[in-house]
């Protein structure tokens, strides 16, 4: 676009695109609504107008009043919900089925849906308050690292308690571990193409390729355990570097 | 309907009917309407107020938007009123003058 803002209209009209998504928008409606206020920033700023001429003061308010008359589309987030139980539990499972059929207490299944979804909901709430105020870095970090740090401890006081009182254990066997491996390789083809992003297999296969090669070998575990991790490191670093580079040739 | 409102919600319906007036005039976008607002002497209100109260009127069906070119380049949201933007005005118009009627007698009894 050739159109330019000043920082401050650039940073509200970012965080308001946040806020809205995590408050579970529609991508076009969000869109629509964010090209409108910019081309009215835009014009404002020509005119010497200051952005809490548009806004008001508090921009928290403004986001809400805009937010609230905004369809939710919790058809459209439902559909993303089972993707991303199986997003979480891949790296899990992965490893899990290396090792032979599957099996887990019901505890431990139940627990696990319940974990990600508190985790998803937790940084999704995070997202929409430190969109909405002005918060430090140091702050931002707090908020996030809350729901990652309950949802980790929910989910080791459920994997404690499945392990000091037993629940009833599910074993998948050979056809349904390898229906789920399908299912999951199926899901993660999809996050992918979703997210746009290749870091879910690019990491799985950083974390599990390397020691599956490895147990082919007659290597001994100490030396392979080594090669495997330092092989990890690499493909994720070569990975990250990659994109870093495409990302700069995109600013320029 | 405005007899029951709070201070600010009145000032809001108030907002809902000058923004139907101004679109029934002519198909405007979201700047020309504050640019008008202020010429009336609304201009202490913030400009982005007129944003979602124009959401909601199209989710209510009195207003419609289409994307056009500009002169100055970038395409721009104008806005027209529909039948039920009419009526909805007319309603306005109603209550507006039957309550300034009222505000005025009460003001010039004595």
């Amino acid at each position: 676009m050739e159109e330019k803002l000043s920082a401050n209209s650039t940073r509200f009209v970012e965080n308001l695109r946040v806020y809205l998504f995590s408050s579970g928008k529609k991508d076009e409606e969000i869109d629509d609504i964010i090209h409108e206020l910019e081309d009215h920033l835009y014009e404002a700023e020509l005119k010497g107008k200051s952005i809490e001429k548009i806004i008001g003061s508090s921009p928290k308010e403004y986001m809400q009043s805009i937010s609230k008359e905004m369809n939710t589309d919790y058809k459209g987030w439902a559909k993303y919900i089972p993707l991303l139980i199986v997003g979480s539990f891949s790296y899990t499972v992965f490893k899990d089925l290396l090792s032979g059929p599957l099996s887990y207490g019901i505890l431990t299944i139940i627990g696990s849906i319940i974990y990600s979804l508190l985790f998803f909901a937790g940084v999704m709430a995070a997202l929409r308050y430190t969109a909405s105020r002005q918060v430090t870095r140091k702050k931002e970090f707090f908020i996030f690292l809350l729901p990652t740090v309950l949802s980790t401890l929910f989910i080791g006081a459920i994997l404690l308690i499945d392990l000091l009182y037993p629940s009833p254990i599910i074993e998948f066997g050979v056809l349904g571990s390898s229906i789920i491996g399908i299912l999951l390789l199926i899901s993660i083809i999809i996050f992918s193409i979703w997210t746009k992003t290749a870091i879910l297999p690019v990491t799985l296969l950083a974390l599990y390729l390397p020691e599956l090669a490895l147990s082919q070998t007659s290597l001994n575990e100490v030396t392979r355990m080594i090669i495997s991790m330092i092989t990890t490191y690499i493909i994720i670093g070569a990975y990250l570097l990659i994109i870093l580079k495409r990302e700069k040739v995109k600013v320029q | 309907m405005i007899f029951s409102m709070s201070q600010t919600q009145m000032m809001k319906g108030i907002l809902d009917g000058c923004l139907l007036a101004i679109i029934k005039e002519k198909e405007c976008y979201g700047y020309e309407m504050t640019e008008e607002l202020s010429q009336y002497g609304f201009d202490a209100i913030s400009e982005g107020t007129i944003y979602p109260l124009l959401l909601r009127m199209q989710r209510e069906g009195l207003v419609t938007s289409v994307r056009k070119d500009s002169i100055a380049g970038p395409k721009r949201k104008y806005y027209s009123l529909t039948n039920e933007g009419e009526q909805a005005l007319d309603n306005f118009l109603k209550r507006w003058t039957q309550l300034e009627k009222s505000v005025n007698a009460i003001i010039k009894k004595g």
